[in-house]
């Protein structure tokens, strides 16, 4: 089964119609404990990107050599030693980026977001349809925990980027982690609300 | 029943390769990453001493390692300490847990090489002769300055949150807190690992030992002066005097918890606690036995 999406079409579904946040609803834990800053989202983001790639585009290789029974142990085996390899990497090459990255990078493994795209996607298609898919996932993940913590730290630190921009801090609470809920909630409804206007107006056009 | 057989073979062979890459990859890159962390750990003690590139350390200052096991002999257990001594050669001191003196061997390594964990088991186990067990603990680095201690700086890692937390510490010769430094940690971005800020990490600075020894965790928010004053060296907004002044006034003060991580708060100050306790309570001993043995060690 090949998917009938352009390489364009495939980025932009996961950054839209797929948006693993605000619309698969995947990967909560980190969303809602790490998207405190609008960086610590992009640091997230990124790391998930690469190994999502990789992990894609080893699993869509490989996709006639799995055996279906052992596929989940498989993709967990895939992402961690991807994980493993670019945390490695990364403290030998880039070690400034390695100091402010290499606690995000560690946290991936057990994402759903990754193993999710590796079962419903990688498994089934080519390795360049997996390796945009990839890319679109990961983007859409950025940009969702960017977006969350966008928000959260403007209401909750009252700066953006570690700027102070409101000087002052409105609401503490939005940067404990159980704000992350609601914050995913309101946000999510946000977004369904500017689709279904955007549907509404296309409709009368 | 043939599935079994496919399936164990296929996961077999997943394990192998996985297991290939990373190794692979560990080959490749555990020289590089040793190499960062040591220049990392470099600067870090230079920057707790107060120097750092644009102010190069006095040509006086010199740091003597001190690398102290834990000695087994069949059930017998005894501390061991390996120094250097005044005429650039090694000695490895054993005491007794009670804090009596057992016996201290030269040791023969050369000391460009002494700070290679490997090199230095070596030359211990070719001095002490078979049937030891040696494990490392840890490696405490006094800086003396023309003969004078200026200071100590203690390397360790205790449990954080979820896995270790490496520190580096840095004491006057009184055991007052000068700074300290995390040099690896996992925790929660955000949350516990805000530990490495400045408006947490330097809470310690500047406490005496005393004060250490009673230290606990507030969970009232931090004032806003006296995180101002924090992070002063970083932000700026206050100037020195002033910030040292409000520092002053909170000197006395214990630590606030960080918002949402109060058990890394807590691990941390108590890591921190433990590390220094510990460390006063050997090197009064150690002391004590170079003086009694007349051991002449550079510092």
């Amino acid at each position: 089964m090949a998917t009938d999406k352009s390489n364009f079409q495939l980025v932009v579904n996961g950054i839209l119609n797929e948006n693993p946040i605000f619309r698969l609803v995947l990967s909560m834990c980190p969303a809602v404990g790490i998207s405190t800053t609008v960086m610590n989202g992009f640091m997230l983001g990124i790391a998930v990107l690469f190994v999502q790639v990789f992990s894609s585009c080893t699993i869509a290789l490989f996709q006639n050599k799995i055996h279906p029974r052992i596929r989940i142990p498989t993709y967990t085996l895939t992402i961690a030693t991807w994980v493993t390899v670019i945390d490695l990497v990364l403290a030998a090459y880039l070690p400034e980026a390695y100091a402010k990255m290499g606690i995000f990078v560690k946290l991936i493994v057990a994402f759903a977001i990754i193993t999710m795209r590796l079962e419903m996607f990688a498994s089934k298609e080519s390795v360049t349809a997996s390796f945009w898919d990839g890319i679109g996932m990961g983007l859409g993940f950025m940009f969702g925990m960017m977006a969350l913590g966008f928000v959260r730290e403007l209401l909750g630190l009252g700066t953006i980027l570690g700027y102070d921009v409101l000087g002052f801090k409105p609401l503490l609470f939005f940067v404990l982690p159980f704000a992350g809920f609601f914050c995913v909630g309101l946000m999510m409804a946000f977004f369904n609300y500017l689709e279904s206007v955007y549907k509404r107006a296309k409709q009368r056009v | 029943m043939k599935d079994i057989f496919t399936i164990v073979f296929r996961l077999t062979v997943a394990c192998l390769l996985a297991g290939l890459v990373m190794g692979a990859t560990f080959i490749f890159t555990d020289q590089a990453k040793k190499h960062n962390e040591h220049a990392r750990e470099q600067k870090a003690m230079l920057g707790l001493l107060g120097y750092s590139a644009n102010k190069p350390p006095p040509a006086g200052l010199t740091m003597h390692a001190l690398y102290r096991y834990i000695v087994s002999e069949g059930r017998e257990v005894s501390m061991g300490y390996l120094l250097p001594t005044k005429d650039r050669a090694f000695v490895f001191v054993a005491i007794a847990l009670d804090g009596t003196f057992r016996n201290a061997t030269p040791v023969a390594l050369d000391p460009a090489k002494a700070g290679e964990e490997g090199e230095r088991e070596k030359a211990l186990a070719a001095a002490l002769g078979p049937g030891k067990e040696l494990r490392y603990a840890e490696q405490t680095l006094v800086v003396t300055e023309d003969g004078v201690r200026r200071a100590y700086l203690l390397s360790g890692r205790f449990p954080g949150f979820k896995t270790f937390i490496s520190m580096l510490i840095a004491l006057e010769p009184d055991f007052t807190i000068r700074g300290l430094e995390v040099m690896e940690h996992e925790e929660d971005p955000g949350l516990g690992a805000e530990i490495t800020q400045d408006y947490f990490k330097k809470q310690f600075s500047g406490k005496p030992f005393a004060r250490l020894k009673e230290l606990a965790v507030v969970k009232t928010p931090l004032p806003a002066e006296y995180q101002q004053a924090l992070e002063a060296e970083k932000r700026g907004g206050l100037d020195p005097a002033a910030a040292a002044a409000i520092m002053d006034q909170y000197r006395d003060h214990d630590i606030y918890a960080l918002t949402g991580a109060t058990i890394s708060s807590r691990a941390v100050t108590n890591g921190v606690k433990a590390m220094v306790g510990k460390f006063t309570y050997r090197l009064a001993i150690l002391d004590r036995v170079l003086a009694e043995e007349q051991i002449a060690a550079p510092f």
